[in-house]
């Protein structure tokens, strides 16, 4: 097939799979029904049955790479309009997820790197609280692999929501404000969803968690990298 | 008309993710291009160089469907699958792991610390 016919082809594709696939999580509100993760798995279902290989596939999955950019730079606009939350609860937000972000890259180091992994893996594992796009971009300027590091962000997400619940409850974390940094310190946007569920200032303060632990992310994960000899 | 406006408001998004990008290989600053577009969107927000709704709708849009656009480099882990066999499980292991003391980090440190300011607010 000609590149450009084959590139419209795995755009519809990949489009049309997250379209359906997003129907019936709207319609069942499973966690484990969330695009992000039967969207990838049909396609690469697909791909397998068809013995498409992945380069061929990105002809088309790139355009819609394309505006992972963008969609981060609109990040800045739920931070800004919960600036007042965040202004009026600066020290605790700005602690927590400073403890959150420090405290996930030394245990993802110290942990993997104990149990003899290699340095790719340990690299694409580092930024695994953070949301999708800026994780993947984090790991390969660390030397990680992104799609790796897209698949990691996604089981940090699912452990947040299938464990955290426990985890928060078990130390008394009750509060907005602690629920919130918890939620979306550690599981990104997935657990901004889960927060959701809690109630409507809780999803408020993890997605501005979310938005901060990818800013800081970017500044630490490199320097961490690199206090622990990745880079 | 409305398809339009919507589009204009990505294309402005686009260019701070372009400019960040330029910032970024003109300086060498160790951060991603779309990271630096962030903080310079919100700054241009902070200091009301223009209003939210330039870019309000577009970037709900976008949000919307961030899903989407970060499936085509997940699928990315089928040249990868080696990675999760034999030792690879304990990769996941490691991940809970360090996930539940993020989560245990954040939130005791920031509920602790707004409990505090509370407190002190009654008090004054």
């Amino acid at each position: 097939m000609q590149p450009f016919l084959l590139a419209v082809f795995f755009i519809a594709l990949t489009v049309g799979i997250y379209f359906f696939m997003n129907l019936l999580y709207l319609k069942f509100h499973y966690s484990v029904l969330m695009p992000a993760l039967t969207a990838t798995s049909l396609i690469i279902l697909f791909l397998s049955f068809t013995d498409v290989s992945y380069n061929a596939y990105m002809v088309g999955g790139e355009w819609i790479d394309r505006l992972l950019g963008p969609a981060v730079v609109a990040l800045a606009i739920p931070l800004y309009k919960q600036r007042k939350l965040l202004f009026e609860n600066l020290m605790p937000i700005f602690t927590g997820t400073l403890a959150g972000v420090m405290i996930g890259l030394t245990t993802g180091i110290t942990l993997a790197k104990s149990l003899g992994f290699s340095d790719v893996l340990v690299s694409s594992l580092l930024p695994k609280s953070i949301t999708s796009p800026v994780a993947m971009e984090i790991a390969e300027q660390i030397g990680g692999i992104p799609s790796l590091a897209a698949v990691f962000v996604m089981i940090a997400g699912f452990t947040g929501i299938i464990i955290g619940p426990a985890v928060l409850r078990l130390l008394h974390i009750d509060t907005a404000i602690g629920l919130g940094m918890g939620y979306g310190a550690s599981a990104h946007g997935i657990g901004t969803a889960k927060a959701l569920e809690y109630g409507a200032r809780e999803a408020s303060v993890s997605s501005v968690a979310m938005s901060l632990s990818a800013i800081f992310g970017s500044f630490l994960a490199p320097l961490f990298a690199w206090l622990f000899h990745l880079i | 008309m409305k398809l339009l406006v919507l589009l204009l408001q990505i294309g402005f998004l686009y260019g701070f993710f372009i400019l960040g990008q330029l910032l970024r290989e003109l300086f060498s600053i160790p951060l991603p291009g779309s990271i630096l577009g962030l903080i310079l969107m919100f700054t241009a927000l902070s200091l009301k160089l223009f209003p939210l709704r330039w870019v309000d709708s577009g970037a709900t849009l976008l949000l919307a469907f961030l899903p989407l656009f970060f499936i085509p480099a997940t699928v990315g882990i089928v040249d990868y699958f080696d990675v999760f066999t034999g030792k690879g499980v304990l990769l996941i292991v490691v991940l809970i792991l360090s996930t539940i003391l993020t989560m245990a980090g954040s939130g005791l440190t920031s509920q602790y610390l707004s409990r505090r300011s509370e407190a002190g607010k009654e008090l004054s």
